[in-house]
Order: C-alpha cells, then sequence, then structure tokens
C-alpha cells in the first residue's frame, strides 16, 4: 500500500456519510420501485408493503440531500462543481477522447484530481446536473405523488398526475442507467477499488 | 350484455310502475289530496316512536318539491304506494286516515335489495338490538337517482352519515385520494359491478360537460354522440376514436380536461357489505390486467337529469388526455416501459462496449508501453 503521504484526502465525512446513505437508498427505492410497478409479474413482497417502504426509504433519501446540499454551500466547496468555464468545452473533449481512444491505448488521464478539484469536467457537470436538477425533480414528483390529494393544485397547475407520474417513472430510468454507468467509471480510477476506498476512508491515492 | 340488462332493469321498472299505477289508479287517491294537509309546515304529532322512547314532537311535514324530485316520483310511485295501509281517506273526519300508520315496507318493491341486505353487517346489527332501516342510508322521500352521482356525492349522501373513513383504513396509503376517487363500496362490497366514470370537465365554466352543451360545439346533435365518435360502429369508443374527438375539440378550442372515478352500479349487490369482507388487495386494483379497469363509460347527465353512458374501450385510460387520473400499475402506460428499456439497455451497453474494447485493446497497450520504455 502506498504511504500516507502519496493519499489525497478528497471525500470530507458528510460526504461519504451522504452517499453511501444515498447509494443504499436508491438500490431500494430502485427495487420496491419496480415491485410499485409491475405488480402483477414481480412478488418480492406485497404491494401494500412494497409502497410504504418506498415512501419511508424515499423520505430518508430526501433528507439526506439535504446534507450534501447543506455541506456544500455552508463550507463553499460548491466551488468544485463551478466548472472554469472557458475552458469547459475543450476539457470535455480532451475527457471524451480519453475514454472514447486514449484509455484503450494507454494514455494517463489528463485529469490530475486534487484536493479543490476532484472531478474531470465531464464527472463535475454530470454530477451538478444530477444534484442540482435531476434528484431535486425526481424528489419533488415523489412527494407529490406520496400526498396526491394534499398537493392536488400544484399537481394540477403541473399538468395532472399522469405527468407526474411519467416524470418521476422516465428519471427512474435514467437513475438505473446512470448507477450502472457510475459504478463502472468508478473502477477506472489508479486500481480497480481506489475510487472506492476513496469513497470509504476519504483517502484517493495520488501519483 | 350491458345494453340487455337496461333493457330488462328498464322493463322491471315499467312493469313496477305499472302495477303501482293501477293499483293507486284504482284507490284514486292523488298526491295532492296528502299534500292538503301534509304541506303544512306546522303539522305534528306527539310520537314516543324513538330510541330514546320519549315523546317528542315529530314534524308531519312533507316537502313536495323535494319529493317531486325523488326518483320514485320520477317512476311514478305516489305517496300510497308506500303508505300503503291507507286505502281511503275520510274527508267528514279531522283524521282522515289512522292516526298510527304501518311502517312502510321497502322491501315490497326492492325485494332483491333487501335479500343482499339480510346478509350485511349492518343486518347483523339487530343481534345488539339496533336496527337499521333502509332509510338510514337513501332517506325515504327524496331517495335520489344514484347512477349519475360522483363519488362524494354518493359517500355524504350514504356512508358518511355514520362512518369516518379516516378512524378506519390506517393501513391504505393516499387515503384522500382514494376516499376522493373510490366509492365506498367498490371496495366494501367487491361483488357489485363497477364502472370508471369518465367526464369532460370544462375548465372555462368550471362544471362538467352535459352531452348537448359540449357537442354542439362540435356542431353535433347530443343524440347523435354515439354515431359520431364511435366511426368503427363497434359500440365503444376506442382510443384512435377518442384521440380523434379530442384533436376535434381542440381545434374548436374547447378547453376540457377527463375526470375519472370508480364508482359501482346502482345494483342490489352493493348492500353485501360484510365484516372483514373489503378489497385489501392493493394489487388487485394496482395491476396492469385489473378487472376494476374492464368497464369504462363517459358519463353524461342531461337536462333532464337522466344519465347517459357511452362505453369506453381502457386504453383510453392510458391517454394524456385523461392526465388527472392515473392510477399506479393500473392504468399503466406502456410505452414508458419500452422507452425504460431502452434508456437502462443504452447504460448497460456503453459499459459492456466499453469493457469489450478495453479487453480487446489489451496486446496494444501492451505494445505501446512496451514502446515509450
Ligand atoms: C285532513 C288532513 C290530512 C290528510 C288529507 C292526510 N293526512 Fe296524514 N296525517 C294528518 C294528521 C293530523 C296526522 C297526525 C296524526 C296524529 O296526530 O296521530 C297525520 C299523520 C300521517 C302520517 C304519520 C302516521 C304515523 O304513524 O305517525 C303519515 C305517514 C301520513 N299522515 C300520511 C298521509 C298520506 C300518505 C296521506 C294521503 C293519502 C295523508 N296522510 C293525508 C292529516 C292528514
Ligand atoms: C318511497 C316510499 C314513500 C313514498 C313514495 C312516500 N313516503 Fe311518506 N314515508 C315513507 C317512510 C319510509 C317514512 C318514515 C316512516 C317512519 O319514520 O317510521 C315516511 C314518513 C311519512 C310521514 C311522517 C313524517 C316523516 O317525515 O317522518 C308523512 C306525513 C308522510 N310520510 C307522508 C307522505 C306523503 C304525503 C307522501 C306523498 C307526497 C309520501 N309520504 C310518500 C316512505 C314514503
Ligand atoms: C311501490 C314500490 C316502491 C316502494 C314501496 C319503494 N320503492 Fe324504491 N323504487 C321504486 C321504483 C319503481 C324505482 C325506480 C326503478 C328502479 O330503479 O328500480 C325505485 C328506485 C329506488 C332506488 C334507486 C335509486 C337509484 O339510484 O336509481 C332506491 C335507492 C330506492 N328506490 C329506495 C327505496 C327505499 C329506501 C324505499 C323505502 C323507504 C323504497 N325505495 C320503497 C319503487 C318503490
Ligand atoms: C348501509 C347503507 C344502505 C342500506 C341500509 C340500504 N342500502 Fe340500498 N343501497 C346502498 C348503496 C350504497 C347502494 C348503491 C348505489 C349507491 O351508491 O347509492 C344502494 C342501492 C340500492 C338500490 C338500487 C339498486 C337497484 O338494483 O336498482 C335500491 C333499490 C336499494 N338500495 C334499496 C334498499 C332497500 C330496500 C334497503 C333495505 C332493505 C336498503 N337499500 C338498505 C346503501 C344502503
Ligand atoms: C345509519 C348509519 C350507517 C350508515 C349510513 C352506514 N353504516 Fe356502516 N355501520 C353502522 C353501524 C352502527 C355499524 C356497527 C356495526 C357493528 O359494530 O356491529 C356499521 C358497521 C360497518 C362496517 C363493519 C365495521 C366493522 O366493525 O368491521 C362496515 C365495513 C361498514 N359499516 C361500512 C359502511 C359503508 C361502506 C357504508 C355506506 C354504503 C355504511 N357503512 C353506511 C352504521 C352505518
Ligand atoms: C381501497 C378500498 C377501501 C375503500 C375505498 C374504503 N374502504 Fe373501508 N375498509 C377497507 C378494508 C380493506 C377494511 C378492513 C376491514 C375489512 O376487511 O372489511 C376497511 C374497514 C372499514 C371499516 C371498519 C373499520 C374497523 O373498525 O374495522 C369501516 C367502517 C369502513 N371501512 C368504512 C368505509 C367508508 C365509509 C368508506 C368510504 C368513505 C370506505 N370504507 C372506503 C377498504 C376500503
Ligand atoms: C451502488 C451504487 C453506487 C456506487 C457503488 C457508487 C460509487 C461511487 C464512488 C466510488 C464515487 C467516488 C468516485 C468519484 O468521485 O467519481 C462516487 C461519487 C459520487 N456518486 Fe456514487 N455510487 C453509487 C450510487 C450513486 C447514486 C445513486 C448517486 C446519485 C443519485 C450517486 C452520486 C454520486 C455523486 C454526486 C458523487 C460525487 C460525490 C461528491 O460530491 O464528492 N452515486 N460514487
Amino acid at each position: 500500500m502506498s504511504s500516507k503521504e502519496n493519499m489525497l484526502y478528497v471525500h470530507p465525512v458528510p460526504v461519504r456519510l451522504w452517499h453511501w446513505i444515498n447509494a443504499s437508498g436508491f438500490i431500494v427505492l430502485i427495487g420496491t420501485g419496480f415491485q410499485i410497478r409491475y405488480a402483477e409479474s414481480i412478488h418480492l413482497m406485497s404491494l401494500n408493503h412494497a409502497i410504504t417502504l418506498h415512501n419511508y426509504i424515499g423520505l430518508i433519501v430526501v433528507a439526506n440531500y439535504f446534507i450534501w446540499l447543506g455541506f456544500y454551500f455552508s463550507t463553499g466547496k460548491i466551488r468544485i462543481y463551478v466548472p472554469d468555464f472557458p475552458r469547459l468545452i475543450p476539457q470535455i473533449i480532451t475527457q471524451v477522447r480519453y475514454y472514447g481512444y486514449g484509455i484503450f491505448k494507454g494514455d494517463p488521464n489528463p485529469h490530475a484530481m486534487t484536493s479543490q478539484n476532484k472531478f474531470n469536467p465531464l464527472q463535475q457537470q454530470a454530477y451538478l446536473a444530477i444534484m442540482i436538477f435531476i434528484l431535486p425533480a425526481q424528489i419533488i414528483t415523489g412527494i407529490f405523488l406520496w400526498r396526491i390529494a394534499g398537493y392536488e393544485e400544484y399537481i394540477n397547475l403541473l399538468g395532472g398526475i399522469k405527468i407526474i407520474d411519467t416524470v418521476h417513472v422516465l428519471l427512474f430510468f435514467f437513475f438505473i442507467s446512470f448507477i450502472i454507468v457510475h459504478c463502472y467509471l468508478s473502477t477506472l480510477g489508479s486500481s480497480m477499488l481506489a475510487h472506492f476506498k476513496a469513497m470509504v476512508t476519504g483517502y484517493e491515492e495520488h501519483h | 350484455m350491458k345494453s340487455m340488462s337496461t333493457v330488462t332493469r328498464y322493463m322491471e321498472a315499467c312493469l313496477l310502475a305499472a302495477c303501482t299505477l293501477s293499483f293507486s289508479q284504482a284507490l284514486a287517491l292523488e298526491n295532492s289530496e296528502c299534500m292538503e294537509c301534509h304541506s303544512d309546515e306546522t303539522l305534528t304529532k306527539e310520537s314516543t316512536d324513538n330510541i330514546l322512547q320519549m315523546e317528542l314532537t315529530k314534524s308531519l311535514y312533507v316537502d313536495e318539491a323535494a319529493f317531486n324530485r325523488s326518483v320514485h316520483n320520477a317512476n311514478g310511485i305516489t305517496c300510497v304506494d308506500c303508505h300503503a295501509d291507507i286505502e281511503e281517506l275520510n274527508w267528514d273526519d279531522d283524521l282522515p286516515h289512522a292516526a298510527t300508520l304501518q311502517p312502510v315496507q321497502c322491501v315490497m318493491c326492492h325485494e332483491e335489495s333487501a335479500v343482499e341486505f339480510k346478509e350485511s353487517v349492518h343486518m347483523a346489527m339487530r343481534t345488539k338490538g339496533i336496527t337499521m332501516t333502509c332509510y338510514a342510508c337513501h332517506g325515504y322521500h327524496s331517495v335520489k337517482q344514484m347512477a349519475s352521482a360522483s363519488v362524494s356525492e354518493r359517500m355524504d349522501y350514504v356512508c358518511l352519515k355514520c362512518h369516518n373513513p379516516y378512524q378506519s383504513h390506517d393501513w391504505l396509503p393516499s387515503k384522500e385520494a382514494h376516499f376522493a376517487n373510490v366509492d365506498c363500496v367498490v371496495c366494501h362490497s367487491p361483488e357489485a359491478p363497477r364502472h370508471t366514470h369518465l367526464r369532460f370537465f370544462d375548465l372555462a365554466g368550471s362544471t362538467y360537460y352535459q352531452t348537448d352543451s359540449l357537442m354542439e360545439k362540435i356542431g353535433v346533435k347530443a343524440k347523435d354522440f354515439m354515431a359520431t365518435v364511435d366511426t368503427d360502429k363497434d359500440g365503444a369508443v376506442n382510443r384512435d376514436e377518442f384521440d380523434d374527438l379530442m384533436l376535434r375539440l381542440k381545434l374548436k378550442n374547447i378547453r376540457t380536461v377527463l375526470h375519472a372515478e370508480l364508482v359501482a352500479a346502482i345494483d342490489a349487490s352493493a348492500h353485501g357489505i360484510v365484516k372483514q369482507g373489503a378489497q385489501k388487495e392493493c394489487s388487485q386494483c394496482h395491476c396492469s390486467n385489473s378487472s376494476y379497469f374492464k368497464a369504462v363509460n363517459f358519463v353524461f347527465t342531461d337536462p333532464d337529469g337522466g344519465l347517459v353512458h357511452h362505453e369506453v374501450d381502457r386504453s383510453v385510460l392510458e391517454s394524456y388526455y385523461v392526465s388527472h387520473f392515473y392510477l399506479l400499475g393500473g392504468t399503466r402506460i406502456k410505452l414508458l416501459d419500452k422507452i425504460g428499456l431502452i434508456i437502462v439497455a443504452c447504460g448497460a451497453l456503453v459499459v459492456l462496449g466499453h469493457i469489450t474494447i478495453r479487453v480487446l485493446t489489451v496486446p496494444w497497450r501492451r505494445k505501446h508501453s512496451a514502446d515509450s520504455e
């Protein structure tokens, strides 16, 4: 193992805590989500239990979201998510070229991780979009579906319950797809498990 | 099937009305004769016929206007058809009929309902010494025709008089949504046939459209509704015909949305409410092949208070025009499942593709790193 000097502290405690609660929450939400939508062909648990579990876990994920939001905004660390605009496009092209070509050839990753700049621009933009738009959209539609009668006015303003549900379902599929790609990408560190370890211990191996 | 049963019901009603009509004609006792005294709001009597067995003053006033709107009046049932022990009015006396009349037997005419009611929890109360009459639920002089009533009207009119559903049903998620859209008896009398009622709601006027008011906007007579809409003449409005209709309305700038509700048919089997007999299996409703959504109807109330039902194919419930009704699982939009499969498959294929290329390019990387050393 590498010594402490080669290690970079990238994921503070609140981020790690948030992340693993979020990840396990999502797994349960996806499982119960399938049970709710396909009750006639999946029989993991009764529909009633699936809905109750989905609601409770959903609320935990919502509360957890505020840990993330609170941490990044209160510490000002949200800066790591703000791109260096003039260089963003070229950087993204470089990063895409790496994943689509350089990585096969054995080129080094063009993005060098530092604790102020832990994400490559692709990660940065994807995570930002997810945390600022997509996850909140899922949360809001989820809360509306949880108390349909109570939020009737807002639901009707947005075009009706069917629209709300359609958004929730499409994002559900998106998150499944995201998790597959996300897990794969996180094996592409300096070793297969490097990023995973970092998300557990906080320290990423440094080169 | 459906039109058959409507016809037989109609015939039964006619028969009933005919029998009773000839019966009352023989007596020739007109409602107006009773109303000579009973339209007096101050007419009362002292009575001990109440649960407290106390002497209380009972009003003998009959609201004629309300009676005239009732389903019984509409079907030719007169005062003495129900108060059948009044055979004649003796105008020489102050009181032209017996002071104490027999209790009205609804069962005379509604045997089937009475049979179903016998088996129910509300009848079983008799063992505890409480008798529940038919009119505890229905009322008597102003029994309304309920076929066109909304879920909330039905509940207010019947079950909510005695029950607060929020005190039970702790297990039920989204209680408010269920109670707003599902008739109590749909769950509590699972044997009763049920329909999904679809109504055109006028967004501009905030009311429901009636057949004539909706059709006149697209220049069609109300009675030609099906002839116009059901272009393939199979007796039901299918998805394409529905989309055409909505498009025509849209072109005329008519802002309407469809409201849907799950109600029980007006049928004697609605009375079969038994303890622990309710539908508790959520997935009976919330699955794509649920039997609860077999019968879907457009519902219009006609100016004369009558009801018009037009059969609709259940796939119409999947339409985005019915945007205010969505039943988890039950009216699932199948297209979304296909889109979902594509989204997930894309993610998986990108990963698998990337891994494959990485494996295939191992020799290239080896060569490359050897070169650079
Ligand atoms: C001349 C006036 C008069 C007419 C006409 C009349 N009623 Fe009455 N009715 C009364 C009075 C007075 C009482 C109260 C009797 C008492 O005090 O016990 C009464 C009582 C009743 C009751 C309550 C009986 C009970 O057991 O408490 C019914 C039901 C009723 N009438 C029905 C009718 C019907 C139906 C007709 C028409 C066929 C009719 N009445 C015509 C004067 C009239
Ligand atoms: C559908 C059957 C039905 C018809 C039709 C009907 N009644 Fe009644 N009526 C009842 C019942 C049931 C009661 C309640 C008896 C009781 O409380 O024991 C009642 C009660 C009454 C009473 C007692 C006061 C009260 O409101 O409880 C009067 C008076 C009366 N009816 C008069 C009339 C008159 C007049 C008409 C015709 C305009 C008429 N009824 C038509 C079923 C009927
Ligand atoms: C003399 C016969 C007669 C008596 C007695 C009678 N009804 Fe009716 N009732 C009818 C007829 C006729 C209809 C209309 C046809 C039908 O719907 O079956 C009707 C319809 C109904 C309906 C159906 C309403 C709907 O939604 O379509 C109800 C509920 C009802 N009656 C309740 C009662 C109650 C409660 C009593 C006793 C207080 C009673 N009836 C007494 C003849 C009677
Ligand atoms: C617990 C309340 C309750 C009681 C008590 C009750 N009903 Fe009903 N009845 C209903 C409901 C609910 C319906 C279904 C229609 C609706 O939703 O209004 C219905 C429907 C009916 C209908 C229309 C069905 C048809 O086939 O046309 C009749 C007639 C009727 N009831 C008569 C009676 C009679 C007669 C009694 C007494 C033996 C009685 N009801 C007792 C609740 C009740
Ligand atoms: C006139 C008052 C009244 C009306 C109206 C009424 N109920 Fe009831 N209901 C009662 C009473 C009283 C009991 C209690 C019976 C007992 O505890 O034995 C009861 C019992 C029940 C039960 C069984 C409760 C248990 O302990 O398991 C159900 C279910 C029920 N009612 C449903 C309905 C529905 C659905 C309607 C509407 C169609 C309705 N009731 C209308 C008075 C009413
Ligand atoms: C989604 C289906 C559903 C709907 C809608 C529904 N119920 Fe129930 N209800 C149930 C079930 C399941 C039970 C559990 C007892 C049973 O199996 O009968 C129950 C229990 C009850 C009980 C008895 C509670 C106890 O103490 O045991 C009453 C009373 C009752 N319901 C009344 C109503 C009334 C009134 C409405 C309409 C406002 C209504 N319900 C709507 C499914 C439903
Ligand atoms: C089982 C599922 C998951 C695993 C194994 C996993 C793994 C990881 C790992 C190893 C990292 C660090 C690597 C990196 O910095 O890119 C990471 C970061 C991240 N993951 Fe996940 N993840 C999972 C699910 C999720 C889900 C469901 C979401 C969001 C909906 C998510 C959002 C994120 C975000 C936003 C980061 C960056 C964290 C930060 O702000 O520092 N992850 N994940």
